[in-house]
């Protein structure tokens, strides 16, 4: 159901929600950036709607509100092991139409593809996702060509806009908050776009053969092997396991789990030395394949959400979008 | 009529008597190197108006205008009013020229206005640092740079100002890929390691440079908020002894370095040997004759320092000695 | 729900040394598990690593396990009495059916051969279910010679070649790549015979190149891989190769049907 509801009105039922719900939002961390006075926007615990960053596609993707960075999976002690409770609140969690098709791609791994993970369901189930909409598109974004620009999954879209909230309520469990709010109801639509200045077609005919293309080469040669475009993602899952003993007690520890890239050195790194992806070009292949062939092959879709940051936060300009449109052309 | 020309004034109003008689050049000093390019202009039109049409970037990040008649300086200091006053220099009486020339320009790499490296606003504390010496007629050489490569050179000054960051670690964005300790190791000192999966940097190592930060994939290293710098005391080139600037305050802040700055002019008018050719004596070697410690009396007068910051009790220089 | 991650204690029966850095753990476990499959072996504080089972015994699986990393090492330094954390097991193993009624070449280097031991142990126990049954076992040198004896009970029911890279002067045993015995083998029918390989890559790679040679349908031959494994679950994503996860569809894969896989 729609509503406008006016700021101060707002303020109250943002306060409300804050009581039962821990809400993770995109947030300008000024000067925090890579360059010196430069900001970077990501993701953090918000508890006021000013914290907000409505106007800019973040640099980094929502994931890590659902995927902890550094994750413990559980401490040791002696001979025992003690899981760390799930957060008691619920999660609300906002973000764009692109990322929330995302979160279909982390539900496929996480829940799906073998057992479902104990801790990404406990968190998942917490989750409500609120819509932000986008009225124009972000720069090197593409979700009008990967069908991702407009989303229907969400529990709550809302809108900041002059001295009014607006508000579709679609989750019941949200909706007591709204109808207290005294906001007067309205028809409410997402804002979204339907045109972007990247266009991508996807290639249709990739098959192992693409897996020689003399592309990865020339592209693999300038990269550097950061693994930020992984980073950034809102589709990347990979993890590492890590033990780690306490250095003031040594029967204590803890085993965790820490985001991995699959173009950082170690990735596929066995005991005894073997490697099985030394080179920078393979490791860039084995991530495009996986966005837009690979994950399609095993899943059904494309893996691939269009939201543009790998490419906006790439330190040597390779153009991820450039390379699948490459591919594409080479088909026709 | 003969020429009539006072040379001491004439330098003072920061004019160059050339070589050819009658000829000099007049110099625009450029805080930073940061100017508007319209700038360009109005030295090309006093070039071609007053000058031989050429015009020298000199090493300290200004112009000189070369070819100019002695006699036309009140008309060059005329044209140039627009300049001093886009540029913002200190200035008595306007049309006059510049006041003083005895205090160079201070000079700045490009800072992080552009370079990725930089640790701060090279042009903006050369501007600050400018409006407080400036008009000075002692002989002091200030120069700033982003960063610890030096672009610089600003151990070669009486003054070198180099940027330092302060980096701040959160372990919990922290995915252990070493990209920050590669980059120390190959880029810079080699101060962070690995432990328990996590960063560990030596503080006595760490100089401040920020590789870790430009190389963090995640933002577990970001910049600190407050802008750190080293400053380095008396580099020079020069005919006695050529030597770099040796480290004084690591881990300092602005005001304290404009303060030092000016309680260093005070020194020098207490301590200046009045029977110096032409009343010129370098602060170098001031402080040679007088000690160190006298002169970190000084400097250091009313000045209080961060916490953080790591003074160096007594300073040596080396260098090359052609004096002794 | 389950939490997969975290493992049981499975006690440390006995241990078998068969040189200096290679061991075998027979562990407590009563679970079913297949021959190819593998468990997530930890030490708390220190890690997990994915070791393939060696061995099926009643109530306990056979873990051979290599020093070769930090896990592994701190394993072996801790093995005496003592409990090792376990989780799986995972992947989909060796089916001993597919087997029945073939000649059957089981061709392993090194630490290769723990995966593929249950199946060598079956036929041995079982000779007259295969129509012949033949292994070909590579090590680096005779120091390096895993399953001594095995090798024993081996030999007496199947055809045996055990072989060493390079030998010191002297050594009266087999030398040579296990490539260079491929060549002669006594075949009778190649499209009723299966081949089973595993080892290093390159070994792999050249071993179904000899193989092929013989011709041998591709769908009669089976590999297991090796990769790195921080899940085991499908989650970790080190393993995966094109659309496959090993740790899920594999380990062991039919090399009609997994060539096209590249890492």
């Amino acid at each position: 159901m729609g509503y406008q509801i006016p700021r101060q009105k707002a303020d109250r039922l943002f306060a409300r929600l804050k009581q039962n719900y821990t809400i993770y939002a995109p947030k300008l961390f000024a000067g925090d950036g890579c360059f010196s006075d430069t900001d970077i926007i990501r993701y953090g615990k918000i508890t006021d709607l000013d914290e907000i960053e409505w106007n800019r596609r973040s640099d980094y993707s929502f994931k890590e509100a659902l995927l902890a960075i550094n994750e413990v999976l559980f401490y040791f002690t002696e001979g025992e092991t003690t899981v760390p409770p799930c957060p008691e609140k619920k999660l609300l969690i906002f973000l764009r139409s692109c990322d929330l098709h995302a979160v279909k791609r982390l539900d496929t791994i996480y829940l799906k593809n073998g057992a479902e993970d104990f801790y990404y369901s406990r968190l998942r189930e917490k989750a409500r996702f609120v819509l932000m909409g986008c009225w124009e598109t972000c720069d090197t974004g593409f979700c009008a060509s990967m069908d991702t620009n407009r989303s229907e999954q969400y529990d709550l879209y809302l809108k900041l806009s002059g001295s009014s909230l607006w508000a579709d309520c679609k989750s019941e469990e949200l909706q007591p908050y709204f109808a207290e709010a005294e906001g007067t109801v309205c028809d409410v639509q997402p804002d979204s776009v339907t045109e972007n200045k990247e266009k991508v077609t996807l290639p249709r005919k990739l098959s192992v053969e693409s897996f020689q293309n003399p592309i990865w080469e020339s592209y693999g040669s300038r990269c550097i092997g950061c693994g930020r475009c992984n980073f950034v993602c809102p589709t990347c899952t990979c993890f590492t396991m890590q033990d780690i003993l306490y250095r003031d007690n040594a029967n204590v520890g803890e085993r965790r789990r820490v985001w991995a890239s699959c173009q950082v050195d170690g990735y596929t790194d066995i005991a005894g030395g073997n490697s099985f992806r030394k080179k920078q070009s393979e490791r860039l292949r084995f991530r495009v394949m996986h966005k837009i062939y690979d994950f399609e092959k095993r899943f059904g879709f494309p893996m691939c959400v269009g939201c543009g940051r790998c490419d906006a936060i790439c330190p040597e300009y390779i153009s991820y979008t450039n390379i699948i449109n490459q591919l594409a052309k080479e088909e026709t | 009529m003969g020429l009539d020309i006072n040379t001491k004034k004439a330098k003072k109003n920061a004019y160059r008597i050339s070589k050819a008689r009658g000829i000099g050049a007049s110099r625009i000093r450029v805080p930073g190197g940061y100017l508007k390019a319209e700038i360009l202009g109005m030295v090309q039109e006093i070039a071609e108006k007053y000058g031989n049409g050429i015009v020298h970037l000199t090493t300290r990040q200004g112009f000189e205008i070369e070819g100019i008649r002695l006699e036309d300086m009140d008309a060059i200091n005329e044209m140039l009013q627009p300049i001093i006053e886009l540029l913002d220099i200190n200035q008595q009486e306007p049309g006059s020229g510049y006041p003083a020339s005895g205090t160079r320009n201070i000079t700045a790499c490009i800072g992080n206005n552009v370079c990725p490296f930089a640790n701060y606003n090279t042009s903006e504390l050369a501007k600050r640092i400018e409006k407080a010496v400036f008009p000075n007629d002692l002989h002091f050489k200030i120069a700033l740079t982003g960063c610890s490569n030096d672009c610089g050179k600003v151990r070669l000054h009486d003054f070198g100002i180099i940027g330092m960051t302060m980096p701040q670690y959160d372990p919990s964005r922290c995915v252990s890929c070493q990209a920050c300790i590669k980059g120390c190791k190959s880029l810079s000192v080699n101060a962070l390691r690995m432990e328990n999966y996590k960063i560990i940097r030596d503080e006595e190592k760490c100089i401040g440079c920020g590789v870790c930060v430009t190389k963090c994939p995640t933002r577990a290293l970001t910049r600190s908020k407050k802008k750190y710098y080293k400053l380095t005391l008396m580099g020079r080139a020069g005919k006695k002894n050529p030597r770099l600037g040796e480290d004084f305050l690591i881990w300092t802040d602005e005001d304290t370095i404009v303060k030092i700055i000016l309680n260093t002019y005070r020194f020098v008018k207490a301590y200046i040997d009045p029977s110096a050719p032409g009343g010129k004596e370098h602060i170098g070697y001031i402080i040679d004759r007088v000690g160190f410690t006298e002169y970190k009396k000084w400097a250091l007068d009313g000045v209080e320092l961060l916490p953080e910051t790591k003074i160096k009790d007594c300073v040596y220089w080396n260098g090359i000695h052609f004096d002794r | 729900m389950k939490n997969e991650y975290i493992p049981f204690p499975s006690q440390v029966r006995e241990i078998i040394r068969h040189t200096d850095i290679e061991y075998t753990f027979r562990m407590s476990f009563s679970g079913s598990v297949k021959p190819g499959q593998f468990f997530e072996v930890s030490i708390p504080k220190y890690g997990e690593a994915p070791i393939s089972v060696s061995g099926i015994g009643a109530g306990t699986v056979d873990l051979t396990i290599r020093r070769v990393g930090k896990v592994t090492a701190q394993i072996f330094e801790r093995y005496e009495g003592s409990v090792l954390p376990m989780r799986g097991p995972y992947g989909n193993g060796f089916d001993i059916e597919n087997y029945k009624g073939k000649e059957l070449v089981v061709i392993a280097g090194g630490t290769g051969l723990s995966p593929v031991k249950g199946v060598v142990d079956y036929f041995c126990e079982h000779p007259e279910e295969a129509v012949s049954t033949t292994l070909i076992a590579g090590f680096k040198s005779p120091q390096d010679i895993l399953f001594r004896q095995d090798f024993e009970r081996w030999e007496s029911a199947l055809q045996v070649i055990k072989t060493v890279d390079s030998a010191p002067e002297g050594y009266r045993g087999l030398t040579g790549m296990v490539t260079k015995y491929i060549p002669d083998l006594p075949i009778v029918d190649v499209s009723n015979t299966d081949f089973i390989t595993v080892g290093p890559p390159a070994m792999i790679r050249f071993t179904i190149m000899e193989i092929l040679k013989r011709g041998v349908p591709e769908q009669n031959i089976w590999i297991s891989h090796e990769r790195k494994m921080c899940c085991g679950l499908g989650k970790c994503g080190h393993c995966k190769m094109n659309d496959t996860y090993v740790c899920l569809d594999g380990p062991v894969f039919n090399y009609a049907e997994s060539k096209h896989l590249i890492d």
